[in-house]
């Protein structure tokens, strides 16, 4: 290998092989014949020596192992358990790693949390783990300036620095900030304080709703208890977005799409907040309140005020009111939930109380204790305000960002300049860690050892699944080593690492990991840190109605980038934000009547003004906005935290010193002044049209209409063409196309004949891979569209380098997105229906669209060199190495799911690299990384397809039904995607095809497609559409026909 | 007007010949047959499998079980040669002698050095090649790697390239193999 990559392993051939595409080499990348190869090659050949052609001059070495690992072979995957820790949460995960290197995480189906799925930030730790702007090892501040030094070094300052603390007796003033974690870490940590003296750290974590934990603690003693959707009969939820991120969210995105398809017993979801999030999308009413409000219509349900007073408050017409209170009166039980703010928190557990939901939705006595031992967000804060005073001797942060998550008016960098000595064990560079004297960084949390608690009897087991990347260390051996150079401490760290540390506490100690490691679970628990100390008296806002400003201004933490932790990450930048369709960009999200009012349109500036500070942004439309009110996602435009970090503004700029009494930020405070302003950014966006235009791609149907054979009128109207095929709901499988190569009208005598027919000696056509989407499960919440990216070496453009050659004018970041020069091969579009008019009232159709892998293909004829055409397995090949980029077939693809590499992304040389070291090791070796100028587009995961077969072929067996499933069916949070053999009765996937919801998107083109969607349902007649009501027998025509 | 016409023609068909060679090069028509790197450490394969009998896959173990047929890892070289040492004794018909390339190996293993072996046969990458497919269908390794028994230099002795891969897919080798040919099988 030409490269070293230090503390790994040397690989075998394989890793050299697979590797080559992207570690820039001597010879560069042979299969992809760029320009210079092609160059190279001319002039080769012009010398007369043809004989050599190009591959002759490129020497690649192939470095074995020293000594082979046990049970591995080279090329083929080891899986290993271990723990997510991007959020709070800890979901169990399945770590691929291929040749020492992790190249995909996929939920573990065993663990209780997750059960075998994964969000999209989940899945993108592995973009922290190779993540290009990681420490490389520790540093010191000398001058204004973070140089390298080694660990021995960093290790001896950070001791001497402790010891100098504890002599001048300043070790009661040592402040610990530490990312929340639940397991045996935090209570180790403290232990490790309290030996030096020191207090107790301070768990935080920003993105997590603290209102809610604050609220749940004091009702029921718990920070989180389990709440069972599938036993209520009606959701109500004040701002709490358990879809989007409020807790442990792939958990709820689960139990809600199994609520929601038991149809006989499915709840219904009523969403009350000023801006429907994604959560609010998936409601089946919306009630737009004023921001603040909620309060109002929560003591409402309560008794304590009438619909008619809190109209008052909120705005909101009485009569809806009283219908919701009427609603809830009837529902039993109910479940009510409250986020965002402590107030309204409490009173939706007050409900539930009243309500008796106590026991049968909210199960307090199976509580998520991943939230235990979190520290209200008001704690750092007067952390913050001793440092300012100067009675912090020596601070220590790891992997969290308070500079950034407090906003400018929390003055934490100021606060930091008058600690004497900083000390940062974050892996990564932010805003925070920048700042300090002492830079030892942590490993990844895939690359150390470590316990979860994410339930009560549940432990996680985290394990490293690959050497280190950098040169790094656990803080927790950190620490340790620290310890050992204390006489009185020594003895307490006996072990030479955490690890050594850890096992022997486990239940079951350490004989019993070695069982728990396959899965990565143990029953049991960990002693919980001690008590947290009492949090101090929030600063509560002036109430908001008395500020002054144009509109109610609406912060939120990014679904998918939190307040920033996944903003260094290109999947998670460049995957659309599910509501607003916006990636690497900040905008303010205003009611179209609203911008209308102040004479701007989308892409056109607005300046919005707080007292803390003002941001110029560039417009966007919701209708699913209050018109009072001005919404800004906070995650992105973080200036020192790397690369990616940057892209888009920091809407914390407008943050208030103020607290919610949880102690949380308070993200809706206050009013502010907007104004248009003069210029223009275009939105960067991935969508064309929010609005179907009539042509039915994602159908609904009413639930009543569930079993009673309606005829559906939802999609354009079908005319029968003399040759059109019979249009049943198989999926691709009788096309005309096909008829032809089964032999119907070719030359009997034709080589070809018969490689389409089933009986064929190859076999191949008695498959007929197909895949379902089922609307009525899908959220929206895109985590199918970050598992293509990671499976299929899936190119990010969107970085402000990677378009600022070609198009000098259009620069920044998602300058590529402006050129639709995206390559998602999955994308997760969102349709409105309804609320024309601007009302509430609108239903939303997510509809996952990727190629339809057609039956007949209009793709397939209009290429000239044949290098898109249908297997006999049903799928829609495109052979990269035939393609010549002529971009017919993406002409002539109604789907728009074909995506051309307009640049080199995949070539280390070009500024479009899509990849910078280290994030090239993250590349799926199984998956061609494609060049510049062929096109690309959705193989149903052609890898996973092989990979069985071959898999089976070793084994001497055939394929088991429901075997393996492609990455974005494995990933979805909500089971929305099943693939499967379609001509095989035993795959789970036949059950869904024939279902009286299927349709096919664009059926009337006689595409025969292979993936069957099946309609969203409709739990109540829309309000939007009074005018088709539906006759009974009749049609339930909600679809997007008449809009 | 005459030389004028003949530049212009023979001009032509340089710009032909030299269309040809590029359409030639870019088809992949040319390969890197009859390649032989000299290694860094020069390992007999005569030795090995005819005098000692040792199968291919006793250090090429991966290739039945995983696309890539992978290499020994030194470990595996040693596991011989830490007591097969470079001091080579004499046999019928050979004198004593002193093995250099033994002593590099055992340096490599004591310096705890992989071998930094030059690669000899390579697909494009958007080939996938599962070697375990072939061996377990009873394709031998020298259907496609050459008589590696009887060569002193390795060398890439087929041309590997997509016409020649396809002859034995359609049932045209000796003796008739058949498999799937289709696209996808290989390109993806």
């Amino acid at each position: 290998m030409t490269r070293s990559i230090p503390g790994v392993p040397p690989a075998g051939e394989t890793a050299q092989r697979r590797a080559l595409p992207v570690l820039p080499s001597a010879s560069g990348d042979p299969g992809a014949l760029d320009r210079r190869d092609f160059v190279k090659t001319l002039g080769v050949a012009a010398a007369g020596t043809a004989l050599l052609g190009c591959s002759q001059e490129q020497v690649e070495k192939l470095i074995p192992y020293l000594a082979s690992p046990d049970g591995m072979v080279p090329g083929v995957s080891t899986y290993y358990a271990t723990t997510c820790r991007e959020c709070a949460a800890s979901c169990g995960v399945i770590a691929e790693t291929r040749d020492g290197r992790a190249i995909k995480l996929e939920g573990n189906p065993d663990h209780p949390l997750n059960r075998g799925a994964l969000c999209a930030r989940g899945q993108a730790a592995l973009q922290g783990l190779y993540n290009p702007d990681r420490y490389r090892g520790p540093m010191i501040r000398r001058g204004d300036r973070l140089e390298p030094i080694s660990w021995d070094e960093a290790l001896r300052a950070f001791a001497e620095r402790v010891a100098e603390t504890r002599r001048g007796g300043q070790a009661g003033g040592a402040v610990f900030l530490n990312q929340h974690e639940s397991g045996a870490f935090p209570a180790f940590l403290d232990d490790w304080l309290a030996g030096l003296g020191m207090p107790p750290h301070l768990s935080y974590d920003g993105q997590a709703d603290f209102a809610s934990i604050a609220a749940n603690r004091q009702s029921f003693q718990v920070s989180w208890p389990r709440y069972d959707f599938r036993a209520a009969r009606l959701v109500i939820s004040f701002g709490a977005d358990f879809l989007d991120a409020w807790g442990p969210s792939v958990t709820y995105q689960l139990d809600w799409a199994d609520a929601r398809t038991d149809f006989a017993r499915a709840p219904k979801l009523v969403y009350v907040g000023p801006r429907r999030s994604l959560t609010g999308l998936n409601a089946d009413e919306w009630i737009d309140c004023r921001p603040g409000s909620e309060l109002a219509i929560a003591r409402m349900l309560m008794g304590d005020f009438t619909p008619a007073q809190a109209a008052v408050v909120s705005g909101v017409d009485a009569a809806r009111l009283e219908r919701l209170r009427a609603a809830l009166e009837a529902a039993s039980p109910s479940l009510v939930l409250g986020g965002g703010s402590m107030d309204v928190a409490l009173m939706a557990n007050a409900i539930n109380n009243a309500r008796g939901n106590v026991g049968a939705t909210v199960l307090t006595a199976e509580p998520v204790t991943a939230y235990d031992g979190m520290n209200s967000p008001a704690d750092v804060r007067t952390a913050v305000d001793r440092m300012r005073a100067g009675s912090v001797s020596l601070l220590m942060v790891r992997n969290v960002n308070p500079v950034h998550t407090l906003g400018r008016s929390g003055a934490v960098a100021e606060a930091m300049g008058r600690v004497p000595f900083k000390v940062s064990f974050s892996s990564i560079m932010d805003e925070t860690s920048e700042l300090c004297d002492l830079i030892l960084p942590d490993d990844h949390s895939l690359e150390q050892w470590g316990v979860a608690q994410p339930l009560r009897g549940t432990l996680s087991l985290q394990q490293p699944v690959m050497n280190r990347v950098f040169d790094t260390r656990p803080t927790a051996d950190v620490l340790m080593a620290v310890g050992r150079t204390d006489s009185a401490l020594a003895s307490r760290y006996a072990a030479p690492s955490f690890r050594e540390w850890l096992l022997p506490r486990l239940p079951g100690g350490a004989n019993g990991i070695a069982a728990a490691l396959p899965n990565g679970l143990i029953a049991g628990n960990v002693e919980p840190r001690g008590a947290t100390r009492l949090a101090p008296l929030p600063r509560l806002a002036p109430p908001i109605e008395g500020t002054q400003g144009d509109l109610y201004l609406v912060l939120y933490n990014h679904p998918l980038l939190g307040v920033g932790r996944g903003a260094n990450k290109p999947w998670l930048q460049e995957l659309p934000d599910p509501v607003t369709k916006i990636l690497w960009q900040t905008v303010a999200e205003l009611h179209p009547d609203t911008a209308r009012r102040l004479g701007v349109k989308n892409g056109q500036m607005v300046r919005v003004q707080t007292e803390a500070g003002s941001v110029n942004l560039p417009v966007c439309t919701y209708p699913g906005m209050h018109r009072e009110t001005v919404a800004i996602a906070v995650g992105r435009g973080l200036v020192r935290s790397g690369r990616y970090a940057s892209a888009g503004v920091n809407a914390l700029e407008l943050l208030l010193p103020f607290e919610d009494r949880s102690g949380a930020p308070a993200y809706v405070a206050t009013k502010a002044q907007v104004a248009a302003a003069p210029g223009y950014q275009q939105l960067v966006t991935t969508e064309g049209s929010a609005r179907q235009h009539g042509r039915g791609i994602g159908r609904a149907m009413l639930l009543a209409d569930i079993g009673r054979d309606v005829e559906h009128h939802d999609g354009p109207v079908h005319h029968k063409l003399p040759g059109d095929g019979d249009h049943s709901h198989l999926p691709g499988l009788r096309a005309p196309i096909a008829a032809d190569a089964q032999g119907d009208l070719v030359h009997p005598e034709d080589i070809e004949r018969g490689m389409y027919d089933p009986k064929h000696w190859s076999g191949m056509a008695k498959r007929r891979w197909a895949m379902t989407v089922d609307l009525a499960r899908c959220t929206g919440c895109s985590a199918c569209v970050t598992a293509c990216y990671a499976e299929n070496n899936i190119p990010t453009v969107g970085a402000v380098w990677q378009g600022a050659k070609l198009f000098p004018d259009k620069t920044g970041f998602g300058a590529n997105i402006l050129r639709s020069r995206e390559m998602a091969w999955i994308r997760l579009e969102r349709y409105f229906e309804g609320g024309e008019d601007g009302g509430p009232d609108f239903d939303t159709r997510f509809v996952p669209m990727m190629c339809q892998h057609c039956g007949n293909a209009p793709c397939e004829p209009v290429c000239p060199v044949y290098a898109t055409y249908h297997a006999p397995d049903g799928l829609n090949i495109q052979v990269y190495n035939r393609c010549v980029g002529t971009r017919y077939c993406s002409n002539n693809c109604p789907y728009k799911v074909r995506y051309f590499n307009w640049f080199g992304y995949g070539e280390p040389a070009r500024a479009q690299y899509a990849f910078p070291e280290p994030l090239n090791w993250q590349l799926n070796p199984d998956v061609t990384v494609r060049a510049k100028g062929v096109m690309e587009k959705c193989t149903f995961c052609v890898q996973r397809i092989r990979e069985a077969e071959n898999r089976a072929q070793a084994e001497g067996r055939e394929i088991i039904p429901d075997e393996f499933t492609v990455a974005c069916a494995q990933a979805c949070p909500s089971r929305a995607i099943t693939f499967g053999d379609a001509a095989d009765d035993r795959w789970a996937i036949n059950r869904l095809v024939h279902d009286e919801r299927a349709y096919h998107v664009f059926e009337e083109l006689n595409t025969y497609t292979a993936v069957v969607y099946l309609r969203k349902v409709l739990h109540q007649e829309p309000s939007h559409s009074p005018q088709r009501r539906l006759v009974p027998g009749s049609a339930a025509d909600t679809g997007g026909g008449a809009h | 007007m005459i030389s004028r016409r003949t530049w212009i023609v023979a001009g032509g068909f340089f710009a032909l010949g030299t269309l040809a060679v590029i359409l030639s090069a870019y088809s992949g028509a040319s390969s890197s047959q009859r390649f032989s790197p000299v290694q860094p450490v020069r390992f007999p394969h005569p030795v090995h499998v005819q005098t000692l009998g040792m199968n291919c896959l006793y250090c090429h173990s991966a290739a039945s079980q995983s696309p890539d047929p992978g290499l020994p890892a030194v470990g595996t070289c040693m596991g011989c040669h830490t007591i097969i040492g470079p001091d080579r004794p004499a046999m019928e018909g050979r004198e004593a002698f002193r093995s250099a390339e033994i002593e590099k190996l055992q340096k490599y293993a004591s310096g705890n050095l992989p071998i930094p072996w030059v690669r000899i046969h390579k697909l494009p990458e958007y080939v996938r090649f599962p070697h375990m497919r072939h061996v377990t269908a009873g394709v031998s390794c020298q259907t496609c790697h050459g008589d590696v028994q009887n060569m002193q230099q390795v060398y890439q002795a087929n041309s590997l390239n997509m016409g020649w891969c396809v002859s034995c897919h359609v049932g045209q080798s000796n003796p008739p193999f058949r498999a799937r040919y289709d696209c996808a099988n290989c390109h993806y």
